[in-house]
């Protein structure tokens, strides 16, 4: 894999951190693979940045010198809507909830490996740009996804799946590589008064999983992020 | 009984036979045979083998139903209780239920009846309030002739003794009316109970206040009035209670009671029968309370006034007393108690029991026998009278003879209201006839001529009445009111002593200092399970202990001065807090105190139910401690875990993460960024490194095993040593170091200082801001120290927390969103240098701008240079 995007002018991410090895070695890395990159050691420092420079998304530490990162968070969301990558110490899912409810779009768990970063970070880029096509289609050669022709293909095979697999499915795929997070899947498949049914949403990925072949032990398809939701990772879309 | 448990055995339930007399009957054996019964314990008492019924055996083997024949036996002296009747009752609180067997004649209330009927007292009695826990009662009747007939036959008795009951207890006409009292009390029992249900069920008609004021004076056949006036309650289904009026004789006798342990003084037949009514009152108390009555000494100087108070405070409607001793003066005008009752309560229904024995005469207003000169007395006498005698001498000059005889007045009064009526009366007539004698003509004669002499004897003896009886009233008050006093005074002192008692430690001792002064008793505390004073514990035998143990177990008095495990010396009485019994406090008075009296138990139990309340707020007060110390460990620990989780996560972040970049990404960058990965990755290690071995020097200094190899260094050394480690991690931070040469060596533990110093410096540099020097300052200090000063130019500590740095993982408690770095390094300065017997101190930096932390250090005597 070289470069994410060759036509478009490269996109800029901004990492506001206050440890500068992990400054460093996060910058030195999306550089490498041809991202431009703005560096803010505090959280007014990163949001003045923002501001002026504008970024096309978001690398926030919550640990920062200054101020919390969690009020750098909301204050970003009052005026800017540029996906929020967060970086945090903290492993338990309320903490992490917490975050997707203050205006994060993903969070990574310190330590964490560059290519866990660089895989969210392609997934904001690439769903920003794609949007307006035609229709997502995903296809890795074992599963193709046609999501406008709503087909399903296991090695060639057609897969019938119900309404509401389907529908979980298409919003995964839609978003794929980024964490949707489990009220909002259960309001956008079994509406608003679901929202806190999680047994619904186990049982239907559980079936949803057996038709495509997928393990839940060793997924490849579908990621459960215990308590905060799903993912679909797949490999890149071609 | 046997009948009814078979049929229970057969259906599988699990009966046992705790005791069953047969008394050799073959009948009786025959139904006890083929029930399990529980073997009998043997008793050693004065040579001869009792068999009693083995309670802890019972207790132990906890059937669902006991069989416990004659409940009103009397256990073998030196068993837990007294009688069978308490035994049962501590199986039936152990949840065992027991079928037992009583003869009518053996209730307690019922006790004076039978006594009229067959003229036998029974002394095997069983208090009622046993059978207010009567699940059922059943009657077993038979015609009086046919239990004369098994009697014969001897189904019922022993044959040999047969014959002798038959004669005393069992004439036909004792047994017929026995039958129908036990019919009366069944159909009393089965009436209140349906009584109890309507009520339970709505049907009132019952729930007005009936009660009943029993009123006594422990001047004989206190007893026999308690027990009729509980029969009485008892038929109307009243509360009752019974009260004596103490006017101030009972604390007037306590003050001679010394003197009635010098034995023969004869001035103390009233005191001795004083105390005789004290112990009739006790024991009349103590039957009401047994009988489930409540009990209360009034104190009132005004009988009449006392009664009607306590009527009123229980919404009494109708008094019980008993007739009172016709005294015919009194009765002319109207101050016999009954008079007075009627006459003052008026709506009070008033029930005079006429009791069967002559009562004692009692001490009224003309009655001094008795009455006997107490020590002194006789001398105030004297002296007044030869002092009225020598004054009148004198005023005669100045005064005429009528004027004289008030000289000899104001002599008897003066005795009069220092002593009592006895006193006060001999004045009068030794004044009497030294004025007759020496003053009024003719002279040195007796003679008195009519027209003064007898007006003046009446004068004299009528004012020596009136004053004595005035005084003798005032003093009783004031004693009486002394005696509340002393009560009120030493609950005051028990609720002051315990309100400064914060633990249960202070509670025990302080409450047994104030029980051994107002009791003038040994006193010992056991609260859940602290116990003391500990000079006291080593004087309680097992007994005793078995006696405490008791009493607590089952929230009730035991020992001495009670009927349960009477062979202690110690009277124990279970503290109570809340619904539960919580300890125990154990009282030894004098063994010549062979009573307690009213006054000594209700201040006993009234302090102890204060203790029981002061060790409930103590135990409240070190709960709340040791949820706070919990709340406090709970907060290290999970700044521990934040620290760990943040300090080790931190590099290990930085490291995985350069890893990571250089082996996915490492063929599209420039080499100088590979470089400065790789580095990143070995400083990261290296902070890491350091951090582990913080926590690893916490770990030696919080334990106490930490030993210091001292040796001499130079503080020039170590601070070199120090700087040079930080230029490695931070090789952009300066370092500026000033140095006295005056210096010389200390003698300290060289790595752990160099570590302690290199802990401050790496804290200034992480808050100096880029460019700006720390600078370390060594200068000698007074009192043969070494300080060193390390400051950074950062942006300084706000004064209230600078003490706080110092605590473990104070930086960390702010948790994710904290700056970076070591909660532990300062704590880890402060554990080296007071290791050292050296102190930490953080301080605002020169000219005001940012930290500067001083170390100092005792160097120790120079060594010589050798």
């Amino acid at each position: 894999m070289s470069a994410a995007i060759d036509s478009a002018p490269a996109p800029r991410v901004l990492v506001i951190d206050d440890e500068p090895h992990i400054r460093k070695f996060i910058d030195i890395s999306l550089r490498s693979q041809g991202y431009l990159t703005l560096l803010a050691a505090t959280g007014q420092e990163g949001l003045s940045m923002l501001a002026g420079k504008g970024a096309d998304i978001v690398v926030l530490d919550l640990g920062l010198p200054d101020r919390d990162g969690e009020d750098v968070l909301k204050e970003l969301r009052r005026w800017s809507r540029v996906p929020v990558i967060v970086l945090t110490v903290r492993s338990d899912e309320e903490g992490k909830v917490a975050l997707l409810d203050a205006g994060a779009n993903d969070y990574v768990t310190k330590p964490f490996g560059i290519e866990e970063l660089m895989a969210r970070i392609r997934a904001f880029l690439r769903v920003s740009g794609l949007r307006s096509e035609t229709g997502p289609i995903y296809d890795d050669g074992n599963l193709h996804i046609d999501l406008s022709q709503r087909e399903v293909k296991l090695q060639g095979q057609v897969v019938t799946l119900t309404r509401k697999e389907f529908a979980l499915l298409a919003l995964l795929v839609e978003q794929a590589g980024r964490l949707v997070p489990q009220p909002q899947l259960l309001k956008e498949v079994w509406g608003p008064t679901h929202e806190e049914d999680a047994h619904y949403l186990r049982i239907l990925v559980g079936k949803l999983r057996n038709k495509l072949g997928d393990d839940a032990s060793a997924p490849t398809y579908i990621v459960t992020e215990p308590g905060v939701g799903l993912r679909f990772v797949g490999k890149e879309r071609i | 009984m046997l009948a009814r448990a078979r049929d229970l055995h057969r259906q599988g339930v699990d009966v046992l036979i705790g005791i069953v007399e047969t008394h050799g009957r073959g009948e009786t054996q025959a139904m006890a045979d083929g029930l399990p019964h529980l073997a009998r314990k043997k008793v050693e008492y004065q040579g001869r083998t009792l068999e009693e019924m083995d309670l802890d055996g019972l207790l132990a083997r906890k059937p669902a139903i006991a069989l416990v024949d004659e409940l009103a036996h009397r256990n073998a002296p030196g068993s837990r209780h007294e009688r069978r009747w308490q035994d049962v009752e501590e199986l039936l609180d152990a949840g065992i239920d027991v079928y037992t067997t009583v003869n009518i004649q053996h209730l307690e209330s019922l006790n004076d009846v039978v006594h009229q009927i067959t003229g036998i007292r029974v002394s095997e009695t069983v208090p009622d309030s046993v059978f207010e826990r009567l699940r059922d009662i059943r009657l077993v009747d038979l015609p009086a002739q046919e239990l004369i007939e098994r009697l014969n036959q001897g189904k019922v008795y022993l044959p040999e003794q047969a014959m002798q009951a038959l004669q005393g207890f069992f004439s036909p006409s004792n047994l017929t009316a026995l039958r129908e009292l036990a019919m009366q009390t069944v159909a009393e029992h089965v009436d209140a109970d349906l009584r109890e249900k309507q009520t339970a069920r709505g049907l009132s008609g019952v729930g007005i206040q009936r009660h009943v004021l029993i009123a006594i004076d422990g001047k004989g056949q206190s007893e026999y009035l308690v027990r009729a006036g509980a029969r009485i309650a008892e038929r109307r289904g009243a509360p009752w209670s019974v009260v004596s009026v103490d006017t101030g004789h009972s604390a007037e006798a306590a003050l001679h009671a010394e003197d009635l342990d010098r034995a023969s003084s004869q001035f103390n037949s009233m005191a001795r029968s004083e105390q005789q009514r004290q112990m009739e009152l006790d024991k009349a108390f103590a039957l009401a309370r047994s009988l489930g009555g409540e009990t209360e000494l009034l104190r009132n100087t005004d009988i009449t006034q006392g009664l009607l108070d306590a009527a009123a405070a229980r919404g009494a409607r109708s008094i019980v007393i008993g007739r009172t001793r016709e005294r015919p003066i009194a009765r002319i005008f109207n101050r016999t108690l009954t008079q007075q009752l009627l006459q003052r309560g008026a709506r009070y229904e008033l029930t005079i029991v006429s009791t069967p024995q002559a009562r004692q005469k009692s001490r009224g207003l003309y009655d001094l026998r008795g009455e006997r000169l107490a020590k002194g007395e006789p001398g105030l006498i004297l002296l007044a009278t030869v002092g009225a005698v020598i004054a009148a001498f004198i005023a005669e000059r100045f005064v005429g003879l009528e004027d004289l005889s008030t000289v000899f007045l104001v002599a008897v009064l003066l005795v009069a209201s220092r002593t009592r009526m006895v006193a006060a009366v001999i004045t009068a007539v030794l004044c009497f006839v030294a004025y007759d004698f020496l003053f009024i003509e003719p002279r040195f004669t007796l003679f008195i001529s009519a027209q003064r002499g007898v007006a003046t004897v009446l004068l004299f003896m009528t004012a020596a009445l009136i004053a004595g009886r005035l005084a003798s009233r005032l003093r009783m008050q004031v004693i009486s009111l002394r005696a509340a006093n002393t009560h009120a005074t030493a609950m005051q002192n028990m609720a002051r002593q315990l309100s400064k008692a914060a633990d249960l430690g202070q509670v025990i001792s302080a409450s047994s200092s104030v029980l051994q002064s107002s009791l003038n008793a040994q006193a010992w505390l056991r609260i859940n399970g602290e116990s003391g004073p500990t000079a006291v514990q080593g004087e309680l035998s097992e007994k005793d202990m078995v006696a405490a143990d008791w009493s607590q177990q089952h929230g009730q008095a035991s020992g001495r001065y009670t009927d349960t495990l009477t062979n202690s010396a110690w009277w124990f009485l279970p503290i109570r807090s809340d619904q539960d019994t919580i300890g125990v406090v154990g009282l030894r008075f004098p063994s010549a105190m062979g009573r307690l009296s009213f006054e000594q138990r209700r201040l006993a139990e009234s302090m102890t139910e204060d203790i029981g309340q002061a060790a409930l707020r103590a135990r409240l007060v070190s709960e709340l401690e040791v949820a706070r110390v919990t709340g406090e460990t709970e907060r290290l620990r999970s700044a521990l875990l934040s620290s760990v989780s943040h300090d080790l996560r931190s590099p290990l972040s930085s490291m995985i993460g350069a890893a990571d970049s250089l082996s996915r990404y490492g063929k599209d960058m420039s080499s100088e960024d590979r470089q400065s990965l790789l580095e990143t990755i070995s400083v990261e290690g290296e902070r890491l490194d350091r951090y582990i071995q913080n926590l690893l020097d916490m770990t030696r200094l919080g334990q106490q095993g930490l030993t210091l190899s001292r040796d001499w260094i130079g503080v020039d050394e170590l601070i070199g040593s120090a700087s040079r480690r930080l230029q490695r991690y931070e090789p952009t931070v300066k370092v500026e170091s000033d140095i006295d040469p005056e210096i010389g060596l200390i003698h300290v533990h060289p790595a752990l200082i160099e570590q302690a110093i290199f802990n401050v410096m790496e804290n200034a540099a992480k808050f100096s801001p880029p460019g700006e020097p720390i600078s370390v300052q060594a200068r000698p200090a007074d009192g043969n120290a070494v300080r060193i000063d390390i400051s950074d130019r950062g942006p300084g500590i706000p004064e209230d927390e600078r003490r706080r740095i110092f605590d473990m993982f104070y930086s960390m408690e702010r948790g994710d969103r904290g700056k970076q770095g070591t909660g532990l390094g300062l704590t880890i300065v402060q554990g080296i240098v007071g290791a050292h017997m050296g102190k930490v101190e953080a301080l605002p930096g020169p000219q005001g701008r940012g930290t500067l932390i001083r170390l100092t250090l005792p160097m120790g005597e120079q060594p010589s240079e050798e």
